[in-house]
Parts: structure tokens; sequence; C-alpha cells
């Protein structure tokens, strides 16, 4: 019985390097942290919309197909830097893109999309940060996933590189 | 052409440090002892030199080495610039290195006719280690690597960690971590080759575990300082995973310092030691890996990189499953039936050694537990403050209580009464003073009173032993003492701070605890390397009298396009006034936070007096091996 | 108290106004003023994670999210919801990670679980200890 509890020690720390080799080995981000809304139904919310009169109701939206929702702002470069996917996903995809400006100024926001170009089928606007706090959003520039029954597929954080609009653009087949 | 020089020196400390390690290897002869003497000798003099290179290169600007571009400046001041080198990943593990070949060379010098065949397995094992790291900064941490062109300047450095406590902690901090690894050699020794009561190898252990935790206290105690006036907020302890990771291996330190005053006294508990010993360096080592892997992230951490990831857990892996398959095979013959009493001096440091192994395997649990959650389930969670709070206090509660008693045993059993008879007094005055306490500070809460209790236990036993003369050990007591006064001003601070949070414009006035603080003026200061924006707030007792004017700043570093914030504290025996300035302007005033910290400074003192006391023993201990 | 005009870079200010628009931690304009109230989105904060910081808790955080969310649990005392509302709203959305204390799940039972297990199994070791030494 003596001779196996001095094995104790060695078959501890086999267990616990065995955990930190994986998770080396596995291609992670450490400062990621995965939605806690995927799978779960979109948030209910209005807002003041940038460019109609009307409001935003997120209860008229979501219902009919696959739709990207991307948090952004003109004060973030990295939501420049991935403007041109946005694009690319609502122009060349014909993808249906509602964006959410984060408390932004809207007279700034219809200046920027002028000359970057705008592939918002719709653009609410979050002031306050409540909306993205809702969507669980901790650092735009933030984009969803939601298929046409209005559960959240997909989320990523940060600017869209080229992998990841490779990406939601498989992911987007899958749902069709 | 210092890029050469050095990447020459650092081959040339592997070399001798594979001469060391293959020379060992030979059974015992004349030449082993001799050659040995070189390869130590050899070692420490290459790495030496290669970390004054190092320094020289930063303090002459060489831009052409890429270690000084990315971490120096020429605006920056000379005593940062020589800090500098070893506040960054590549020469930090130089300092490892360096204090790898230290502890080496005082290996060698335990050198004596009978135990030829031990140290040189000591030094085997030690240059095992040393090779590894060698080895590891050559090829994925060079902090020689040319950059080509080589630039005007360097890209500046961080503003905040320009300063004299964060300059000193590493060094001291390594000095913990890496004397572990001269404990770690001779318990792989003593296994290896069968020692058991042929060498008193515990007292060559002794002063190693003693010098690596005794600057491990400090080391940590000075991190802990600096966040203090830094960070801004009062706090000085976040349990960060890398905070964790100087914490664990302490506690197992000060678990093993203790095991082995009984091993010396009753020969009991020998195999506990070499697994502590084992346990303590390898913790430091997985430690390195945590903070220098990229598998976490916190404020702490170097530049993310798997690669070194990889590399440093498999050279852990290689001395953890080799030591601790050792041990499982080789330490039967450690064990002897040395049962003690629960009522004596040895009872109470078994006692003591499972409360720091306990909350040293918590802390462990905590820290290392998001990762496996993530690792099973893809989730993330948080193991934060409120989690230590509530396992780790409470455990170290009745640890503190037992420490107290603990030196006014003696060795062998006593029954109750004799017990109570030698821990009356300290019960006695420990009341008194906690009674006095709390009369002046009419603030009484539960965990306060447990606090301030056990602080003044510990003070009140240990003052019983120093003038009853039971104890003769001096560095011990004085220790103690510290940590007396330590766990006063931990409770001190933690129970009853004051915070305030207002908006003052200019000419207002707060009061705070007793003292009036009054807003005096705003004015632009320029420093050496920063522009800043100063808030004079002049503070007044309750006698009118005016006692300081605090001045927080908050400065921009226009090189590196940093904005921080520097509190302005008042400190004296009894309370810190930290005062920090938030943003605001002239017309709507600015946000002013104000904090009573109560006996912080007696934290720092507590540190030190640990250090002091740890510095005596150590004197002392040397002297008895010599 | 003359104030110091002709030092004053006005520009300087704005620019330091500006970058640290954040807000410095919990600010004066966020303070409730029921006591009771204010201690206790206090209590709830220093347990909440700031998503964006390393390792701090948006109580002592000066990003903006972590005043956003200040300002949300207020918002929410206020309109009398219990600690646990909050908790499950916060954690609805961001998941378990923002939590400082993690909670009581199954796969956090070793987590909390463990540390009791250590003493009990340490007062095991030094009763068996103490048992064999009366033996002897």
């Amino acid at each position: 019985m003596q001779r196996h509890i001095l094995k104790i020690p060695f078959i501890v720390f086999f267990l616990i390097l065995l955990v930190f080799f994986y998770l080396l080995m596995i291609d992670r981000n450490p400062s990621k942290i995965p939605s806690a809304l995927l799978g779960s139904k979109v948030p209910n919310f209005e807002a003041n919309s940038l460019f109609k009169k009307d409001k935003f109701y997120s209860s008229q939206e979501f219902t009919n197909e696959i739709t990207l929702v991307n948090f952004f702002a003109t004060w973030c470069k990295p939501c420049k830097d991935e403007h041109v996917y946005i694009l690319r996903l609502s122009d060349e995809m014909g993808l249906n893109v509602i964006g959410i400006n984060y408390k932004d100024k809207a007279e700034k926001t219809t200046k920027w999309l002028k000359k970057l170009g705008n592939p918002y089928s719709k653009i609410a606007i979050d002031n306050n940060g409540q909306i993205a706090i809702d969507w669980g959003v901790y650092g735009i520039p933030e984009t969803f996933v939601v298929n046409s029954e209005g559960i959240i597929k997909y989320k990523h954080v940060g600017p869209i590189t080229k992998k990841i609009y490779k990406e939601i653009n498989l992911l987007v087949r899958g749902l069709q | 052409m210092a890029s050469t020089l050095g990447n020459i020196l650092l081959w040339l400390s592997l070399l001798f440090s594979v001469l060391q390690f293959f020379n060992s290897y030979k059974k015992d002869n004349q030449n082993t002892l001799k050659i040995n003497k070189i390869a130590v000798n050899g070692l420490l003099a290459s790495i030496l030199l290669a970390f004054f290179l190092l320094i020289y290169s930063h303090v002459i600007s060489d831009f052409t080495i890429l270690n000084v571009v990315q971490n120096s400046h020429t605006t920056k001041p000379i005593l940062y610039k020589i800090s500098g080198v070893w506040g960054n990943h590549e020469g930090s593990m130089l300092l490892w290195i360096l204090v790898l070949a230290v502890f080496n060379y005082f290996l060698f010098k335990l050198y004596n006719n009978k135990n030829t065949i031990f140290i040189s397995k000591t030094l085997e094992v030690q240059a095992f280690i040393t090779i590894g790291f060698i080895v590891f900064t050559i090829f994925t941490s060079n902090p020689f690597e040319v950059i080509f062109p080589s630039p005007e300047n360097g890209l500046g450095f961080n503003p905040v960690l320009q300063d004299p406590a964060l300059a000193i902690h590493p060094p001291l901090l390594y000095i913990g971590y890496v004397g572990f690894s001269a404990a770690f050699s001779i318990s792989v020794a003593t296994l290896k080759l069968n020692i058991v009561n042929s060498l008193p190898w515990y007292n060559y252990m002794k002063p190693f575990v003693l010098a690596a935790w005794t600057f491990l206290s400090i080391g940590i105690a000075l991190g802990s300082l600096w966040a203090y006036y830094e960070l801004g907020w009062g706090g000085w302890w976040f349990w960060d995973p890398v905070e964790n990771a100087s914490f664990m291996p302490w506690l197992l330190g000060t678990a093993l310092l203790h095991s082995l005053i009984i091993v010396e006294k009753r020969q009991s508990l020998q195999a506990w030691v070499l697994l502590l010993a084992i346990l303590a360096f390898l913790l430091s080592v997985v430690g390195t890996f945590l903070v220098r892997s990229g598998i976490l992230t916190s404020v702490h951490t170097f530049a993310l990189d798997p690669s070194r990831g990889i590399y440093i857990l498999a050279f852990t892996a290689l001395l953890g499953f080799y030591s601790l398959i050792l041990f499982g095979s080789n330490s039967k013959k450690y064990f002897n039936n040395n049962y003690f009493a629960f009522f004596s001096k040895e009872g109470a440091i078994l006692i003591n050694n499972i409360f720091m192994i306990i909350v040293c395997s918590t802390v462990f649990l905590g820290t290392i537990y998001p990762l496996l959650i993530e690792a099973i389930t893809n989730n993330k969670i948080s193991v934060g403050e409120p989690y230590y709070n509530s396992t780790v206090i409470p455990i170290l509660i009745p640890a503190i209580l037992v420490m107290g008693v603990g030196p006014i045993l003696s060795w062998g059993k006593q029954n109750k009464s004799e017990i109570t008879k030698k821990i009356f007094p300290s019960i006695f005055i420990t009341t008194i003073f906690t009674i006095i306490f709390f009369s002046i500070y009419r603030l009484i809460s539960p965990i306060g009173v447990v606090g301030i209790g056990l602080a003044f236990w510990i003070i009140s036993n240990n003052l019983v032993i120093f003038f009853k003369k039971i104890n003769r050990s001096f560095g011990m007591i004085i220790s103690h003492l510290g940590v007396g006064l330590l766990i006063l001003g931990i409770t001190g601070s933690s129970v009853w701070q004051i915070e305030k949070i207002i908006n003052m414009k200019t000419d207002a006035e707060v009061n705070i605890n007793k003292y009036k603080i009054v807003f005096d003026s705003i004015e632009e200061v320029k420093g050496p390397n920063y522009l800043a924006l100063r808030g004079n707030f002049l503070v007044y007792d309750k006698n009118k009298n005016i006692i300081t004017i605090l001045k927080p700043e908050n400065r921009f570093y226009p090189i590196t396009g940093n904005f921080t914030s520097e509190a302005s504290i008042h400190t004296n025996m009894l309370r810190d006034l930290y005062i920090v300035l938030g943003d605001g302007n002239l017309q709507k005033g600015w946000t002013v936070r104000l904090y009573y910290n109560p006996l912080v400074v007696w934290i720092w003192i507590g540190a030190l007096v640990i250090f002091l006391g740890g510095l005596i023993s150590l004197k002392n201990n040397i002297k008895k091996l010599a | 108290m003359i104030f110091k005009k002709n030092i004053i870079n006005i520009f300087f200010i704005f620019l330091l106004q500006f970058v640290m628009s954040g807000s410095y931690a919990v600010e004066p304009d966020e303070i409730l003023l029921n006591k009771k109230k204010e201690l206790m989105a206090r209590n709830i904060s220093k347990n909440i994670r700031c998503m964006v910081c390393q390792n701090q808790s948006i109580d002592e955080s000066n990003a903006s999210l972590a005043r956003d969310l200040r300002i949300l649990i207020r918002n929410q005392i206020q309109k009398g919801k219990t600690e646990e509302e909050i908790y499950k709203f916060l954690t609805d959305r961001y998941g378990d990670f923002i939590l400082l204390k993690p909670p009581f799940k199954l796969t956090t039972l070793a987590l909390w679980f463990l540390p009791l297990a250590f003493v009990l199994l340490g007062i095991f070791i030094v009763y068996f200890h103490n048992k064999k030494s009366i033996k002897l």
C-alpha cells in the first residue's frame, strides 16, 4: 500500500502535464471567450435606426433569412480594416447584414459609410452600449451569424480576416 | 561584435555545463574534482561575462542588438537601462542561468573528502538543469540576436516598469526560484545514491532552502509593494496566476524549511523533505512555463509563444518524471517509525506543514482549474479573488494559531497542563493587546478581531520566547515576529479601509477619517521623459495643522504614448493616506479617489523583518556547515 | 488658493481628458444615494470580471465596458432585482467566465470540494500519526 502511495506524486504530475500539453497543441486563443449565446434566440431589443425614421425592432428581423449582425463604430480602427469583408459578405454573397453602431455619432457614421461603402440593410443605434451588453459583446468589432429561425449560430470577436471570411462562407453555405 | 561575443560566451557556458554533467557521471576519482572545479568556475565566469555584456550593450544603447532595441531607449535613466536587462523575457532567462551558475558554485563548495561521490552526483543534476535552460535560451530566447539594419533608437520601455521596487524584484525572485534547484539536485542525488544515513544530506540542503525562501519572501513583498503604490486602488495582491506561481514555491519552501528542522532533530519526515524539495523546484519551473508559454494571459505574462511553451513543458516533464519516478521507487528507505506526539514541537511543525501544503494545493487547483475546464468542456470560467478568499483564508487561520504556539513547545511529548502553563502568558498578553487595540479603533468586525488577535498571538508568543530565552534560534524568532507584523498590516488595511470617490473642483474640501483634504490647485509638470498634470491637495489634521501636501499626477510619456496615473501617498505607522487623480476639467471639476488605509506600512515592515530573520538564520546555518 | 493659469497647457489637459475619458473605476456620478444599494452594487461589481482587462473586476477597472456594466448593475438594483437575478442576467450574456467567484455547478464540483477534501485528508494524517505515536 505504501509503495503505491509513493507513486501518487508522479501520477498527479503526469496528468497535469498532459492537460498543459493538450492545451498547447490545440489551436486556442487564451484571450478568446466562447459566446454564451450560441444556440439561443436573438436578444429582443428596439432602437433608433440610422437612416430611417422608423425604429428598429429586432422582433421584425431575423425571421426568414440568414442574417449577419456586425457591431461597429467609426472610432474603431479594426472595424475599418474589416469593412471590406463586410462589404463582400453583403454584396458578393448577398447576405443580409445588419449593423449596430456602437457609441458613435450619427453624422460621423453617415460620412464613414458614404466614404467606405454601406453593406448594411439596416443600422441600429446603440448609444449607451446596452444592446451590446445584451449580445454579450465586450470588444468591437464583433460579428454574429443568425440562422433563418433567429438562432445565433456563430460569433467572432475582432476584425474579420480572410480566414474568418472563409469560415463564415462555409458556415452560411451549410445553413442554407 | 557584441552579439558574436555574447553568443560565444553562451556556447562556452553550455560547454562547461556539459563538461560538468559528463564528468560527474564517472566514478569518484581525483580528477573529477579538478575537472568540476574548471567546469563550475568556467560556467560562472562565462555567464557572468555574458550578463555584463548585455548590461553594457543596454547602457551604451547598442542598437545592433535586438534585445536592446526592443527594450531600451537613449533617454532611459541609466538605472532603468540596467534593470531593463532582466525586465524582458530573454534577459531574464540570462539572469536565471546566472543564478543557476552561482548556486552551482556554492554546491561545489560543499565538497569535502567524505562526500565527493554525493556532491558530484548533485553537481551532475544541477548541470542537467543548467544545460536545459542554456539550450532554451540559445535556441528560443537569445538575448544577443542581431537586428539589421540597426535603428536609430529603441522602442522605449513601458514607463510603468521604470521603478526602483520593480527593478530589484526579479533578481530577488530568481534567487528564490533557482535556489530551490539546489535543493532539488541534493534531493535527487540523495535518492539516486541511496544515501539514507550515510551522510547528513539535509544539512547540506538547509542553507540553500533558507536562502531561496528568504529571497523569495522579499521578492514577493516588493512586487506587492510596487502594485500598492503604482496601480491606484490600494490593492497589493490579486491572485493573478503569475503571483500564485511565486506564492506556491514559497508555501512549499516554508513547509520544507520547517520539515528540515524536524529531520535534524528527529530523523523523521525524511521522505517528506525529499519530496518537498523536488516539488518546490518543479513548481518554480511550472511557474516559468505558465508565464512564458502563452497558455495564460495575465498582466505579468511575457510575449506569448507556444513554441517556447512546448520546450519548457518538455523540459519540465523530463525533470519531473525522472525525479518523481525516482522518488516513487527509492524513497521507502527514508521512512522510519518515528511517530511523534501531537502536543509537541514536532507535532506543531507537522500540522503547520500540512496546512502549508493544503494551501499550496488549493492555490494550485484554483490556478489551473480554468485550464482543466477548458481542456475538458471547451468552456471558460474564471477563478478569481473571491474563490481564494473563501478557501485559503479559513485554512490559514488555524495554521497561524498553531504557528504561534509551536516555537514555545518543547521537543517530545508534553501533557496538556504543561502546555497550558507555557502558553498562558501569551494568551494573557494577546487578550490585553487586542482589547487595547479595539478600544482605540472602535470598529469591531469578526474578521478584524480574528486578524488582530492572531497577529498579537504571534507577536506575544515570540516575545515570550525571546525574553524567557526558551529558544536560541534568533533568526526564527525575528522571522516569526515579522509574520505577526505582516498579519497586523494585512488585517488593518483589508478590514478598515475607507474609500471616498468624489468630484472636486479647486478649493473644494473633503473629510476622511479625522483629516480634512483641500484641493488647492492643478498644474502642469514636466518630468525627464513625461508631461504631467498634477493636483495639489493640502491635508489638515483635526487640529487644523497642515500635515502634508499630496500631489497625485496623471502622466503622459510621449515616446511610448503611455498614460499613467501616479498616486500620492502619505505614510505613517498608523495609516496611509492615498490619493489618485481621475479625469475632469476646470469647469466640471475632477474625480478624486481617496483612501484611508490603516496599518498598511506594517505589511512592508513585516516582510522586511521576515527577510532579516531569514538572513540571520542563513548566516548561522552557513557557519554551522563550515 | 490661486489657480496657476499661466502654466496650464489647455491642449494638454484636453488630451489627457480625452484619452482617460474611460473614467477611472467607480465614478462619483455612478454612486447610488442609498448606501445599502450602493454597497450591494459594489459587492456585485467586485465579483464581475472586466472582460477587456487582465484579471481585474469591473469595480477596479477604468475600461468603458466596466463602467457600462457598473451602471447596468445599479439600474437593476434600483429596479429591485436580487443578486442572483443580476448574476444570471450577466452570465446569460457573457457566460460563466464573467464571474470571478466560480459558480457552484457540476463542472466546478471538484474546485469547491477538493480544498475541503484536502483539509479532511490533513486531519486524517494528523490523527493517524497521533494514533501511531500513542501505540509506541
